[in-house]
């Protein structure tokens, strides 16, 4: 009687069937060959856990523990753990709110100054796009915008609650980038970071490879699956960018 | 549904296991612990959505591995460059230095792709059951021993015979 690979392994990793198993132990005894694959199976199943055994010994981080008992809300605030160390990628808040709180401040008071065509505005206390960046957020495709549009749209896709988001790249009043959110009247930034100047002139780099780390981190933090292609991006503008 | 205390309970015993597995997909220490750390919230987050007959096990390692999808993918994205994980970071860094034997198994385990190298680790290392890793892979569990037979061909191959104990 044979026994293949995939069975002498799963008679070593404790998963064969009852009757299986008492075939091969059966066959074990009068069977060197098959002694030799058996064992060859355990050395490696033995190797791989002495490897591992040496992090099982390590003491847990304190910041792992407190959030696995719930300490602290998850993915809230910020834990003071990692508020002292740079920020990662994983660290930023779903949602995307305090990010923008954050960033935002140094920005925000002289694109205000620019009204009536500045691209923010605030509304019930939240920060929304206006003018050509609002218009641009509507209407421009990344697949067919010109190189030298004024805001250059970088990627779509959905926020994990369904809603369309966009980030951008504007060149004036300041080089900016952002992420804005579709709300049901309005476009409502996420967060807004200032850009490498020539970042938003346009050429042959595609919009997202110029985006600030504060706005990348923005759209790990918010997205839902993957950022839509052009067919998608098409389609979400068709729908008037209605969830 | 788990009672939230019992889960607490739980994902605290299951840390050190949790840690040990990200480090086989994260290229350091600290990659690895945030690993952890965004599972953890995630598992929180979505306490509700476990079965009472999910294994949990399955459902917390699936949550750090798919973490770690969504961390490649968010890299790529954004660097539009396909840059390959080298990781399995077993070595210990606390318990001294490692010997020749574990810096081997450390590197060939690392050279897998990484279904092979995860259905490796799920089941040779952290000791869960076929069922148990295919559901933290989302694979049925004739893929999951397809991927682990290839896993443990390569890592053979690789690593021969062990050194004589000395």
């Amino acid at each position: 009687m044979t026994f293949d690979d995939e069975t002498v392994m799963a008679y070593v990793d404790g998963e064969l069937e009852p009757l299986a198993r008492a075939a091969l132990e059966a066959a074990i005894a009068g069977d060197p060959q098959l002694q030799q694959r058996v064992a060859a199976q355990r050395v490696l199943r033995t190797r791989l856990q002495r490897a591992g055994a040496a992090v099982l010994a390590e003491p847990v981080p304190e910041r792992l523990l407190s959030t696995a008992r719930g300490a602290r809300a998850p993915a809230t605030i910020l834990p003071p753990a990692r508020a002292r160390r740079p920020a990662r990628r994983w660290s930023w808040p779903q949602g995307g709110a305090l990010a923008a709180s954050l960033v935002v401040g140094a920005l925000l008071g002289p694109l205000l100054l620019h009204p009536p065509a500045g691209p923010v505005t605030t509304r019930d206390g939240r920060l929304l796009a206006a003018g050509a960046l609002a218009q641009a957020l509507s209407q421009q495709l990344a697949s067919t915008q010109p190189a030298d549009a004024a805001v250059r749209i970088g990627l779509s896709f959905r926020r994990r609650d369904g809603a369309y988001c966009r980030s951008f790249l504007l060149r004036a009043p300041s080089p900016l980038a952002g992420v804005a959110c579709r709300e049901p009247d309005a476009w409502r930034m996420q967060v807004l970071a200032a850009a490498a100047p020539g970042a938003a002139a346009g050429g042959y780099r595609p919009a997202a490879a110029a985006m600030p780390a504060a706005v990348t981190q923005a759209v790990d933090a918010l997205i839902a699956g993957e950022p839509f292609d052009a067919a998608a991006e098409a389609a979400a503008r068709g729908r008037a960018w209605n969830r | 549904m788990a009672p939230p205390a019992e889960l607490h309970a739980q994902l605290v015993a299951l840390l050190p296991r949790l840690r040990r597995y990200a480090r086989t997909l994260a290229r350091n220490v600290h990659d690895a612990d945030d690993l952890v750390q965004l599972a953890l919230e995630r598992a929180l987050t979505r306490a509700e959505q476990l079965q009472a007959d999910a294994p949990l096990a399955g459902w917390i390692y699936g949550i750090v591995r798919n973490a770690w999808i969504d961390e490649v993918r968010a890299r790529e994205r954004h660097t539009r460059l396909l840059t390959p994980e080298v990781g399995a970071s077993l070595v210990s860094r606390v318990s001294g230095p490692a010997d020749a034997e574990q810096l081997a198994v450390q590197a060939a385990l690392a050279s897998l792709p990484e279904e092979q190298r995860s259905a490796v680790a799920l089941v040779l290392i952290e000791g869960l059951s076929y069922k148990e890793a295919a559901y933290a892979l989302g694979v049925p569990v004739g893929t999951l021993t397809s991927r682990l037979a290839r896993g443990r061909d390569a890592l053979q191959r690789l690593l021969g015979e062990p050194e004589p104990q000395t």
